[in-house]
């Protein structure tokens, strides 16, 4: 019992320094503080429109969280969802723009499965070598996100550039490989079920299936598991495949629903933030979905904070950092305190 | 006049009293004995006097004064010194440099390190320690480890000597030898403290004892004028019932396990190299000193580590180059000495952790998903075939008690009646109760039929439950015997690496 008042009451600390933090930071860049409060959350519950902007928003976020917390739950570093992402988007266009003249039946389920392949191939690369040969997937999964980037950028001025227009971006998707738009005239697509049925799917994968214990148990103590004949490389790889797969899934997603091209900067950081949204939301499937709408509603609030009071969006990326920061010192201390009572 | 008093001591750790008002008294030029069960206190109760955790009531007294230790530096101020059961040793200095660690000569900055050498050396000699200042720790064997952290407290000109099980990992000879220098040092008027769980060590060397039990001090008295019986009895709060080990006729069967000059990698790059072969319904004993290859052989056995040369057959079938799945589906179980780090995922509850298993194995399985309520109804089937104690079947294992947590090791490694099960000191760690436990789970398997290849560096647990006993040392065997009337002092001389043909029998 004394366990669980700690932890809310340590949770109400935590949001009120991260307040504390944002408050201060908005004085400091000499905006009043009631209209930027009052902006900011108009910007998110003012109208429905600004409402579907946080769960358009939240759809690439939910499915690249998804992807870090498989590999997280396995002990897999995936700090790389961003180039996953990225490839996942360049499958899409890619496989679109060889096979126009597809049906959408055929289209749809065609490039979520490349889509999927093409960021589970991205991080399989640091999987297999981190399973083979202990190499850390760390630094290996950032690396590879200024490799897709970058890939990125070459494509749209090349291979896939539209030639109709002189800037680097490839030529409108044929419709058949856009998403449904659900409730127009907001930007709600098709990409926010399939990331819904994403977290189900997760779920049962990581806490109904053998597969899925596996992963937890290679994430919680791999030596035992080791020791225990379970294949730890092969949980290992699996996990960083489908984790891959998911944020690949957000570049699908983005593209099929939103911008129907390729252009360089689709994401503003997707695949960093969705870091974030898997640590708030505990790693938990569900968690990441109140995560990813949460961090979503702080960007867009922010956005209409910058508009309205002049409070520069940076400061929701400082929030963030130091809402994580808080969250891992008091999550430090409690571990510290579970040590010292064995 | 006591050196040192401890009065009313109190401590808890999130509401669990490690220790309750106990009280020690030791006087000048004594070796004291605190014994007790594991989980007695023993450990915190030194932790507290060296500085290393606070009390939460009660005294301690030292020459006289009241005194209060914020850490181990004040304690070391105050000439008291500790050897922890792990050493806290940096392998890749010198002995001289390990034992002048966080001192300052007095030269400063300017360090004096042949002075330093030389010191060391007389000191090591005057007390027979033969250990030599410029040896790098990283090859020093475990008793050479030992002696330079007892050095490292003479070097500080400790009065009051604490160590903790420093018996451990010794020979019987080494462990002799331990004791004569403890009597010199009590004869220069130091005290020593030792912490132990053995009787038979208190009776032989130690002048007096007090018994911790469930951290209270039961009692303090002379060792002379006690018996192992009496002691034991004020240890555990009741008497121990041996553990009966009927004898078996073995039918000559082919092995179960044959090991023919399997070869296996040490730590170190050295090579290690055995014979053995174990039958059916056979309790195979390995005694040796900690860090002879026990540890290296049994994970090569279990496919943890690559193997070196020869063959592993076990039911006519060469495993040699099997995964350890495979071995694990072959029928071979494995209890190893750290449970936390290789058996156990310490943040999972009791019925997943019933499901560590290769996925063939497991009854919970179906196709690809977990049947949880299958998972659920075989733990609790073995939770209470076991008498495990915990607070349902999802608790993390991290909040079961030592000897609980072996009893789910032990009950999932028995499932599907394993042929043969490699045991590697599995009552580690373990109380007196837990201990029988599991020498009685053991002693159950073997009339099952089962063949177990037991290790441990406890002499006593090998002599009671095996019916051969090889001796391992270096990474091979040195002999092995039948386990009837057997000389000990012939093991400890196996163990030390020393074969002697007269001295047997």
């Amino acid at each position: 019992m004394k366990r669980r008042d700690d932890e809310w009451v340590s949770l109400l600390i935590v949001i009120g320094a991260t307040l504390l933090v944002a408050f201060g930071l908005i004085a400091l860049v000499g905006s009043n503080l009631m209209v930027a409060v009052s902006s900011f959350l108009r910007g998110i519950f003012g109208s429905s429109y600004a409402m579907s902007e946080v769960l358009v928003r939240a759809t690439p976020l939910m499915l690249a969280a998804l992807g870090v917390s498989i590999g997280f739950k396995t002990g897999f570093t995936n700090l790389g969802a961003e180039g996953q992402l990225y490839m996942g988007a360049i499958a899409i266009t890619a496989t679109a723009l060889v096979f126009p003249g597809l049906p959408p039946i055929v289209m749809i389920p065609l490039v979520i499965l490349v889509g999927f392949a093409a960021g589970g191939a991205w991080a399989l690369v640091p999987g297999f070598l981190k399973a083979r040969f202990s190499i850390s997937e760390v630094i290996m999964t950032i690396m590879l996100n200024y490799v897709a980037i970058n890939l990125v950028g070459i494509l749209v001025r090349t291979g896939l550039k539209d030639p109709a227009y002189p800037y680097p971006m490839s030529p409108i998707l044929p419709e058949s490989a856009n998403f449904m738009q659900l409730l127009p005239p907001t930007r709600i697509h098709a990409g926010l079920v399939m990331a819904l049925l994403m977290v189900i799917a997760v779920h049962l994968l990581v806490f109904r299936s053998r597969l899925g214990f596996e992963m937890r148990a290679v994430g919680l103590n791999g030596r035992a598991c080791h020791c225990s004949g379970i294949q730890v490389n092969r949980a290992t790889i699996l996990s960083a495949i489908a984790g891959g797969g998911l944020a690949g899934l957000a570049g699908v997603s983005e593209i099929a629903g939103l911008h129907h091209r390729l252009i360089e900067g689709i994401s503003p950081g997707f695949g960093y933030v969705a870091i974030i949204v898997a640590l708030l939301g505990k790693n938990h499937p569900f968690g990441i979905v109140f995560a990813s709408i949460g961090i979503a509603a702080l960007q867009i609030g922010s956005m209409a904070m910058q508009r309205t009071a002049g409070v520069p969006t940076s400061i929701a990326s400082i929030v963030m950092g130091a809402l994580i920061l808080f969250l891992v010192i008091r999550d430090s201390r409690q571990s510290i305190a579970i040590l010292e009572g064995v | 006049m006591p050196v040192l008093e401890m009065k009313d001591i109190c401590k808890s750790f999130f509401g669990t009293y490690a220790n309750r008002d106990v009280c020690l008294e030791v006087r000048e030029g004594e070796i004291h004995a605190l014994l007790g069960e594991n989980g007695a206190g023993k450990t915190t109760l030194m932790n507290i006097l060296y500085g290393m955790y606070q009390k939460d009531a009660g005294s301690i007294t030292i020459d006289g004064h009241e005194i209060v230790f914020k850490s181990p530096k004040d304690a070391i101020a105050r000439q008291i010194g500790m050897v922890h059961q792990h050493f806290t040793l940096v392998p890749t200095l010198t002995v001289q440099q390990n034992i002048t660690l966080g001192l300052r000569d007095s030269g400063y900055p300017f360090s004096r390190e042949r002075a330093r050498c030389e010191h060391i050396d007389r000191l090591s000699d005057s007390y027979g320690l033969k250990t030599h200042s410029r040896a790098l720790v990283k090859n020093l064997s475990v008793g050479e480890m030992q002696r330079v952290e007892i050095l490292k407290l003479l070097y500080r000109k400790a009065k009051i000597l604490i160590l903790d099980e420093p018996t451990a990992v010794l020979t019987p000879q080494e462990s002799d030898h331990l004791f004569a220098m403890f009597k010199q040092l009590k004869a220069e008027g130091c005290s020593i403290i030792v912490i132990t769980h053995h009787i038979q060590e208190v009776l032989d060397h130690c002048d007096r004892v007090t018994v911790l039990r469930d951290g209270c001090s039961i009692s303090t008295v002379e060792t002379k004028g006690i018996d192992a019986k009496q002691l034991s009895t004020m240890m555990i709060g009741r008497e121990l019932v041996p553990v009966a080990r009927e004898r078996q006729n073995h039918h000559m069967d082919a092995p179960v396990l044959e090991l023919v000059d399997f070869g296996f990698k040490r730590n170190g790059g050295k090579v290690g190299s055995v014979n053995l072969s174990l039958r059916q319904s056979e309790i195979l004993g390995i005694a040796g000193v900690d860090g002879n290859g026990q540890k290296e052989l049994l994970e090569t056995l279990m496919g943890l580590r690559d193997h070196e040369k020869g063959k592993m057959v076990c039911c006519q079938q060469d495993i040699s180059n099997a995964s350890t799945a495979e071995r694990r589906l072959v029928g071979i179980g494995y209890i190893s000495d750290d449970r936390h780090r290789d058996s156990l995922v310490l943040d999972m509850g009791i019925a997943e952790n019933l499901m560590l298993r290769p996925a063939r194995s497991t009854a919970a399985t179906q196709g690809h998903m977990v049947n949880k309520q299958c998972m659920l109804e075989q733990a609790t089937r073995i939770v209470k075939e076991f008498s495990i104690k915990s607070h349902g079947l999802q608790e993390p294992m991290r909040f079961l008690s030592g000897g609980n947590q072996q009893k789910l090791v032990l009950a999932r490694e028995f499932i599907g009646s394993p042929k043969i099960i490699i045991a590697f000191q599995p009552t580690r760690g373990l109380d007196i109760g837990a201990t029988e436990f599991v020498h009685n789970q053991l002693l159950a398997m073997r009339s099952a039929g089962c063949a177990t290849l037991l290790v441990s560096t406890n002499l006593e647990e090998i002599l009671l439950l095996s019916d051969r006993i090889a001796v391992i040392h270096e990474g091979s065997i040195m002999d092995t015997i039948e386990n009837k009337a057997v000389d000990i002092t012939r093991i400890g001389l196996l163990m030390a690496g020393v074969r002697t043909e007269g001295a047997a029998r």
